[in-house]
Order: structure tokens, then sequence, then C-alpha cells
């Protein structure tokens, strides 16, 4: 089950893909998905090494957000996208996230 | 008209292709695609696919393995393009070397179809002995960093094989299997009565797939594209004729759906001699069924109007012999009867090979 120490990784054929129009859409197979602000800007910053906690920590920052609010999206959107199989998770071994 | 921007293309590259299953929804005229479109050609179609705003380039055919150093020059030019590419393949030339080649030049997926879930049922219907190969494919593809999907298509004689290829497919670690019940056009319409399932085998098959959809949520996606003739609405074709969606087949001429070019009441124009973006916005086939203006009744005053486009052209055309015919499917159409026909006509019988 995903927790906030989760690491997301964009699964084999997924890719994220910036528009001209600055939008962004999830590019996956046999499928495109457009993604709101806050799901692209949180897809952009899955590297494979920052925690689920740390893009939540990051978008507040950017966003001006509610703490609450923001971890409580950023994970439900985590928890979507690994049902659809688009992410998937490895635990954290790096506290810093 | 304004036409939206498509999303997503088809490149078929040929229509020659070593199995004969007699499903294969290309046209019966395969003799007539023989003037292929050459290598420049293709790759001018791809960059002008990009400027057009296309994101998706899924390569087919036929069997687009055919053609190994065509395919890889076109994947490697639609990775720079930024587009996302998809080859659809039955898998039978699909060795290692070629893998690693169409890997380095950056395809996103691929779809890997087999016949049946053992060799003498596969090679039944393929015509050919290649069930082992395809599976030792799949192996190869799925021990590679690229998405992988085993794609099955269902019809009247495999119908009762869907539990067997569900475990099959978990044996082999797949993450994405789709379950494509066959849609009738092209060859399959010309096998409809012995390809077209019997109402109580559809139940049977829609119930296991739901039930395997839950099991195994979050460790493989199920995609399951359904027996329109079973359905009470007919399928979004194509989400809108010339919305989302074109292809392009292996003369170069434009459709805006794959089995269109039985719409004998349509010219489509070609790449050879027009932009793709003059096709998609101006030409005479692309406008005719855009947007609702064509539609007649019950489409025009439907509430679904939006939601399924009137369903699909080709399917109209085909039961009716008008493009601009509601999709008979629908239970609403006037000619319901004739879909309601195809089911009592639909038995066992013999199949006829796709052969060019």
């Amino acid at each position: 089950m995903k927790n906030s120490h989760d690491v997301p990784a964009l699964a084999r054929g997924v890719r994220i893909r910036r528009l001209d129009d600055g939008s962004s859409v999830l590019l996956i197979p046999e499928g495109i998905v457009k993604l709101n602000q806050t799901a692209a800007a949180a897809l952009e910053l899955v590297n494979g090494t920052r925690t689920i906690a740390s893009i939540a920590g990051a978008l507040r920052d950017r966003f001006a957000a509610a703490a609450d609010s923001i971890d409580a999206d950023v994970l439900e959107l985590f928890g979507k996208m690994n049902q659809q199989g688009w992410v998937f998770f490895s635990s954290s071994t790096d506290s810093h996230g | 008209m304004n036409a939206e921007r498509p999303l997503s293309l088809l490149a078929e590259l040929t229509y020659r292709c070593n199995l004969q299953c007699p499903y294969c929804y290309n046209p019966l005229d395969l003799r007539a695609y023989s003037d292929e479109l050459g290598e420049a050609d293709w790759l001018r179609v791809v960059d002008e696919a990009a400027a057009l705003g296309v994101l998706q380039i899924h390569f087919s055919g036929g069997e687009p393995t055919l053609l190994p150093d065509l395919l890889v020059k076109l994947v490697k030019r639609a990775h720079a393009q930024q587009l996302y590419s998809n080859l659809i393949t039955q898998g039978t030339f699909l060795d290692d070397g070629l893998l690693d080649r169409l890997v380095d030049a950056g395809l996103d997926h691929v779809q890997i179809s087999i016949q049946g879930v053992d060799a003498d049922a596969a090679d039944d219907i393929a015509g050919t002995r290649v069930h082992d190969r395809k599976i030792a494919a799949l192996e190869r593809a799925l021990a590679r960093n690229i998405a992988v999907t085993l794609n099955y298509p269902l019809h009247r004689r495999n119908m009762s094989t869907v539990a067997e290829v569900i475990a099959l497919a978990e044996r082999l670690g797949v993450r994405r299997l789709e379950l494509a019940n066959v849609q009738l056009y092209g060859w399959a319409f010309l096998n409809r009565n012995a390809l077209l399932p019997a109402r109580w085998q559809i139940d049977e098959a829609y119930a296991i797939v739901r039930a395997a959809e839950s099991r195994l949520r979050g460790t493989m996606e199920i995609t399951h594209v359904l027996a329109d003739y079973f359905e009470q609405y007919p399928k979004p074709c194509m989400h809108g004729w010339g919305r989302r969606f074109l292809t392009i087949v292996p003369d170069g001429r434009v459709l805006p759906c794959p089995a269109a070019a039985a719409i004998t009441s349509l010219r489509f124009e070609s790449v050879r001699h027009r932009s793709l973006a003059e096709i998609w916005e101006s030409s005479e086939a692309f406008n005719a069924y855009r947007g609702t203006a064509w539609m007649p009744e019950p489409c025009r005053s439907c509430p679904r109007k939006q939601i399924d486009f009137g369903g699909c052209r080709c399917q109209a055309f085909l039961h009716t012999g008008d493009a601009g015919a509601t999709d008979p499917v629908c239970e609403l159409s006037p000619q319901h009867v004739l879909v309601e026909a195809a089911h009592r006509s639909a038995r066992e019988g013999t199949l006829i090979p796709r052969r060019v």
C-alpha cells in the first residue's frame, strides 16, 4: 500500500510530455491522458528517487497551498496512477527523499 | 468546418503478411495496395504528423516487421519528433536483433497478438505454424525495457478460451492484456457468420473478464474491446470522424478510420499529392462526417450524439449502403433489424483465410 515514503516511478511505456500550449499529457500504451496542473507538476517531479512526501513538499512551495490538502491530493493521485498501472512504487531507503 | 487537432496516427506500412487470419480487418482487395509508399514519403509524413499535433504513432499493417529497415528508421524519426511510438505486430519476425534495434530507436510499446492458447488452435487460425515463435517473441519483448501488450482477438471459435488466455498471460508475466472482440470489417466482415459469437458466449466471457479484472488490479491491466453487435449503443468509433485519429494505408491514402476504404462513396486523398495537414483539414472525405451536422435522425436529436458520434460510418455503409446512416448496431437505428439478422445468421462454419 502506498504511503508518503514510497518512491514513485513511471511504468515502462509511460511518458509525460509538455505541449506547446504549456499543458501536459501522459502518453501511455495506446492512449493519451490529459493532466491537470497539479498532476502534471507532480509527475514531472518523478525521477525514481524522490518520495511522494518530497514531491508534495515541492508542490506546496510552488503553489502555496495548504499542506494537508496537497499531501492528500498527491497521495491520491499516485494511488490512482498506480491502480492504472502507470506508476509503480519502491520504498524509500533514502530518508532525504 | 473547423478541424480539431489529430492526436493519433495509424501508419499501415504494408498489407503483406505471412499469416492468413480470417478476422483481419484489412480490405479484401489487398493487391490494390502493392504500390507502397517509400521511405522518403513516410519520413516526411512523420514530420508532418508531429507538426499537425499528433502525439502517438502506431505502426501496423499487414505485418510492419516485413519492412524492418523502414520500421526502425520511422521509429527513430518519431522519437526525434517526441512522438510516442507503438508497434502492432504478430511477432513472427521479432528476433533479438530487430527488438534491440527498435528499442534503441526509441520504441515505447509493442503489441503482440496470438491466435489461440495452444499451437494447434492458434496455427489453425493463422493458417501456418507460427504460435511457438510468437510466444518466444513475446518472452523476448517482456525481457526488455519496453511496454508490452499481449493482444488476443476473440470470436466465436475461441470465446471459451478467455480464462485460459488470462492464465497464460499471468504465467508469462504480461502486464497488459488486450482481449479484443473481433470487429467485423474487411475479411472479418466476409467471415462474419462464422466469427460472430452467440450471446451466451459473450455473457460467459464478460463475466470471466470482469472477475479477472478485479482479481488482477495493480498486477495486470486488462483492456476489453467489446463486441459492439451485442451492445445497446454503438461504439464511439474513432472518437468521432476526423476528430482525433487518422490512418495512412500502404499506398499513401489517408483515411479517417482504418476500415474506411470500404466506403466506396468517398474518395480518399494521398500524401503523395497533398500534405497531411491539407488532407486532414480540407479534404472532402475528412469533412464528410465531421461534427454533428451530417447526422440523420435519430442521431440528430439524440442526447448521446457527442458520446458515440453516431457510431461507425464504415459499419453503417457495410450494412445499409449509406455511410451517413445511423450505425445499425444502435438499437435506436431504424435499420437495427440488419444487425439482428446478422445474429440469426451466426453459426459454426468454414472461415475463409485472408489471402492476397
